[in-house]
């Protein structure tokens, strides 16, 4: 029923042809700065990175303010202690973690006298059968949609993220769908329209995230936070101690596919 | 319980004609107030005796009945927007007698200027009132020129605007769902089309327009915040006539006339948009095939059995589609039913019986090539009424009675074809059941002192069957129970009303209110623009119902032999059980939904003044309110009191309607108000390479202010046919291009993405307008 919102939106701003858009000065406060923290761990590969940074003012000319000096720490259920260690930019690392699935995890970062945990377990990754681009035309232009199909499993929540780099640019959050409407069915993904335009040409890699609700639900509330919201707030961080951000172990995969006017498809 | 509470004012009511013998002889004179064109029963009609000290007005149904001495009087009879005129009666035994009035329109030029005016805002106890004719509602310049009661109401102090076009309105701070709407005596649940630019209300079919924003009434119940009463025509008896207009987005037409002359007439009035048949001229397939419209029938009729019998019918039907080729349908619209009966016991005694069903329900079909699915959603109630109303004598009128309300609620449920990609869903229905009794009393123990208090007393059933869930403090489901076929659980209350009025002379006058309103059904929004989709829920185990409590005083002085109008109202009113979100709520499809639910408290105050001129060439009103509307949650602002999104400190209305000549109608209007409060980010950091905006407090901001100036001017040429004449109107929405702000909202600059900035959406800039109208 967000689309249904999304439509009624449209033909709102549509259906006011004479509707315009400014820039404008806006006089917002400056808030004492928070600790964020993002920490995204998949088993893409042994390398793990976690960012740690503070909010900055909103007319400041960077998007964050890094923080350096943390002690950032993950532990296994199976007992295993993963050290991570600074390399600037509020960037910490670890070479070789692997992350499984089904295994949980904890998170724990020593900042300036406080403990900021979480603990987060990455579900089963849900292999997809087949990815095809299609494209539409609406309202005489023309849109490109990746679509993804799979067996969603039954009688489980099941949660799903997309990221996406277009030629070769770094990977954005593109959007999370759950299986609350369609449990245990033959599901298709379908992305673009919403958050990117694909162009015919573009080269695209995306990433398939299976993920823990709390991960889906921090990125829910972000997704579906529009101008139209009645009270905007901060999506909702599994991280203790007031921290904004998440934690997060996922079971990824990554594809590759070039948007052509043909279906091309490479993974 | 009830029956024994209703034991009580019967009784009284029995004793009280004896105690009117003891004094000297009586009789009474009743009956109707109605136009002369029409027949239409006239609604609040004033009727004078010799002097001003003795007076009665007409009820709901345009019935009066006046206590008298026997003897010959001078009966003056007046009703805004028509002439006054004065009768001549003898009395000397018990007597019903209809009186006539022509209207402003139909007379002579010079009789508006001379038309006297009754001092009713003076001299009744009622106070917080609004009533406008629909004559002013004609006048004043709307947006696509489409007339509207809802937007014209908003003009009004303490009515404050629900956004850039809206017919969504807030009372005295309240919320949008705490007004009652009731279009003849039928719950309007959705009061607005496409997305509220336009109101439910066809101004055509109405009569009578009544909010009450103070001192409701005790007949009514139910909503918190105001009580807007709408009465259709109820059609011409004495001739058949039309009346329609052709505008830029809609066409209208009304058709009256009698059934069987002088004992039952109809009344017809649908109006349709279309702005689709735009969409056929697009050379895509898909567009040429979509819809977008929405209409409205109101339709009525009247049957009078004898002077004491008169059974009415009316009904409204309206719907919105919207439809985006094959592949999306959505539509949405209320449905209501009115059946009445109007019985003259004797002159002293009135009953009105009322049936209602009224409907509001929204449908989504969605044809994809791989999900083929229907959402359906349905709020409804059937209802019963019984009221009557004792003029007991001129110092004392008693109204009461009975009120028995099924409301129940489908949420929406999803059914999915089969092989489709998505699963069915199925929610529960909700189902309540709402018994009330009410007295209220009119007493006028002086001259200079008169009074309306009265008692509502209600009891909300929860009903079955269905399952229930209870939450923990962090809203998580802890435990259930399925109930059968069987009440579950009674919210009873007791409504205390009063409104008194002390005149000091026949210009000024000092009155006072108190109302206590509880509120079972409430809406669920989490947009700012109101969405038919938005949910509705009952009180239940986990939801209380909503409580105001509020006092009102007021000072009301007429000037100019009532050509000016002048008052000032202020008030306090406390708002319990309100109803806010956690974050991150999810309200779709989900049978946990009220464990995303937060409840809190409200107060609201402010100081409203009105001056109104209603004679002379020049006409119109000022109006101002000073408010602050406030809501305190534990889970919201670490608990601290915040700003309500309607809050506005200033809201300020100029309206002005020029007579320049016999052909040419002048209005303007000018609008200032504060901004709403908002939430707006006070910092910023990335996630995922994305910028997220970091929110600390709840509606801390300010959207900027808001002002517009609307224009129009009405051309009626000379009358050359007597059977048919038409109007041009012409409007200018927006006269100065002002870019309000309808949406501000923040992103990344699209060349340096760490560096964010603000933009803002401004909704309808100069927006011109012509309707052609005409009757027969």
């Amino acid at each position: 029923m967000q689309t249904i919102f999304k439509v009624l939106l449209a033909v709102l701003i549509s259906f006011s042809l004479h509707s315009c858009e400014d820039k404008i000065d806006v006089n917002l406060n400056d808030a004492d700065p928070r600790v964020v923290i993002e920490a995204d761990l998949t088993n893409l590969s042994r390398n793990q990175e976690i960012k740690i940074s503070r909010t900055v003012a909103f007319d400041e000319n960077r998007a964050f303010e890094p923080v350096d000096q943390a002690e950032v720490i993950v532990r296994s259920s199976t007992g295993r202690v993963y050290t991570f260690e600074s390399i600037g930019n509020g960037k910490y690392r670890h070479a070789n973690m692997m992350v499984n699935a089904m295994q949980e995890y904890t998170l724990l970062v020593r900042l300036d006298g406080k403990e900021y945990t979480a603990t987060s377990r990455a579900p089963r990754f849900v292999e997809i059968d087949s990815m095809g681009i299609t494209k539409e035309t609406i309202l005489n232009d023309d849109y490109y949609f990746i679509n993804l199909s799979f067996d969603d499993p039954g009688g489980e929540d099941n949660y799903y993220k997309y990221s996406i780099s277009t030629n070769g640019e770094p990977f954005k959050f593109n959007t999370v769908f759950s299986d609350k409407f369609n449990d245990g069915l033959h599901v298709k993904h379908q992305l673009g329209g919403r958050n990117i335009e694909f162009e015919n040409g573009d080269s695209i890699n995306l990433r398939r995230y299976s993920l823990a609700k709390d991960v889906y639900t921090y990125w829910s509330e972000y997704q579906s936070t529009n101008p139209g919201s009645a009270s905007p707030a901060n999506p909702k961080s599994n991280i203790s101690n007031g921290a904004l951000g998440y934690f997060g172990v996922s079971t990824v995969k990554e594809y590759k596919i070039t948007i052509q006017d043909e279906d091309g498809l490479s993974q | 319980m009830l029956i024994k509470f209703l034991k009580l004012p019967l009784l009284w009511l029995l004793l009280m004609p004896v105690s009117s013998l003891l004094g000297q002889e009586k009789v009474t004179l009743s009956g109707y107030v109605k136009d002369a064109n029409s027949g239409e029963t006239l609604i609040a009609a004033v009727i004078r005796v010799n002097n001003e000290t003795i007076s009665t007005s007409t009820n709901n149904y345009g019935f009066y009945s006046l206590t008298l001495p026997p003897g010959s009087y001078q009966l003056e009879v007046s009703y805004i927007g028509y002439q006054a005129k004065v009768f001549p009666v003898d009395l000397k035994g018990n007597r019903q007698l209809n009186f006539e009035l022509n209207d402003n329109a139909t007379s002579i030029e010079e009789v508006l200027v001379s038309a006297k005016r009754p001092n009713e805002s003076v001299s009744s106890p009622q106070m917080g009132s609004l009533k406008f004719s629909m004559e002013e509602v004609r006048n004043v310049p709307v947006i696509f020129g489409e007339r509207d009661v809802l937007k014209t109401i908003q003009l009004m102090p303490g009515i404050a605007s629900g956004g850039e076009g809206s017919s969504n309105f807030y009372v005295r701070g309240g919320a949008g769902d705490q007004n009652l709407i009731l279009l003849d005596e039928a719950t309007v649940y959705n009061a607005s089309h496409l997305l509220g630019f336009f109101s439910t209300f066809n101004s055509d079919a109405i009569k009578d327009v009544n909010l009450y924003k103070g001192g409701i009434p005790a007949q009514y119940g139910g909503r918190i915040s105001s009580v807007m009463d709408i009465s259709m025509l109820d059609g011409n008896d004495k001739k058949f006539s039309g009346e329609g207009g052709i505008g830029l987005i809609a066409s209208r037409l009304k058709l009256e006339g009698p059934i069987v002359k002088d004992k039952s007439s109809f009344m017809l009035s649908g109006r349709r948009t279309y702005a689709d048949m735009f969409l056929k001229l697009s050379s895509d397939e898909t567009v040429k095939k979509s819809v977008l419209y929405f209409y409205d029938l109101n339709a009525k009729m009247n049957y009078k059995f004898d002077d004491k019998n008169t059974l009415y019918l009316s009904g409204y039907f309206g719907k919105d589609e919207l439809g985006y080729g094959d592949l999306f349908g959505f539509d949405w619209g209320n449905a209501t039913g009115t059946l009445r009966w109007n019985h003259i016991f004797n002159s002293q005694l009135f009953s009105n019986t009322t049936l209602i069903y009224s409907d509001f329900s929204y449908n989504v079909r969605v044809d994809n090539d791989d999900s083929d699915f229907k959402i359906n959603s349905k709020i409804r109630n059937w209802n019963f009424k019984q009221d009557f109303s004792y003029y007991s004598s001129n110092n004392n009128t008693l109204k009461f009675g009975l009120n028995l309300l099924r409301q129940e609620i489908v949420p929406a449920s999803l059914n999915a074809a089969s092989g489709s990609a998505v699963n069915s869903i199925n929610i529960e229905k909700r189902q309540g059941l709402e018994a009330a009794a009410y007295i209220s009393h009119e007493w006028k123990p002086t001259s200079n002192f008169s009074m309306i208090y009265g008692l509502r007393v209600h009891d909300f059933m929860v009903m079955g069957p269905g399952t229930f869930y209870t939450f923990d403090a962090d809203g998580e489901p802890s435990g259930e129970t399925s109930y059968g076929n069987s009440i579950i659980k009674h919210h009873f209350n007791l409504e205390p009303r009063l409104s008194m009025a002390y005149i000091m002379n026949p210009k000024h006058s000092i009155k006072a209110s108190y109302n206590r309103i509880a509120q079972n059904l409430h809406q669920l929004t989490n947009t700012t623009s109101s969405l038919p989709t938005d949910q509705y829920v009952l009180s239940s185990m986990n939801i209380k119902p909503q409580i105001a409590d509020q006092v009102a005083l007021g000072y009301f002085r007429n000037l100019a032999n009532n050509a000016y109008e002048l008052s000032v109202e202020t008030y306090y009113k406390f708002m319990d059980n309100q109803i806010d979100f956690r974050n991150g709520a999810d309200l779709q499809a989900n049978k946990y939904l009220e464990g995303e639910l937060l409840f809190g408290i409200g107060r609201s105050y402010g100081v409203e003044l009105m001056m109104r001129k209603n004679k002379g060439k020049l006409n119109g009103w000022v109006s101002y309110t000073l408010g602050r509307s406030e809501r305190q949650f534990d889970e919201i602002n670490e608990g601290s009191w915040f700003a309500a999104r309607q809050d506005r400190t200033h809201d300020i209305s100029l309206v002005g309607m020029y007579q320049l000549s016999k052909n040419w109608n002048l209005g303007a209007t000018f609008v200032f108000n504060t901004g709403n409060a908002i939430t707006f980010p006070s910092g910023k950091y990335q996630i995922d390479g994305t910028t997220m905006f970091y929110y600390t407090e709840r509606n801390g901001y300010r959207m900027p202010n808001y002002h517009r100036l609307d224009l129009s001017a009405t051309y009626e040429p000379k009358r050359e046919n007597k059977k048919f004449n038409s109007s041009w109107s012409f409007g200018v929405y927006n006269a100065y291009n002002r870019k309000n702000a309808y949406i501000i909202d923040f992103r990344e600059n699209e060349q340096q993405p760490e560096v964010t900035e603000a933009y803002k959406i401004a909704l309808f800039g100069m927006i011109p307008s012509v309707t052609w109208n005409f009757k027969f």
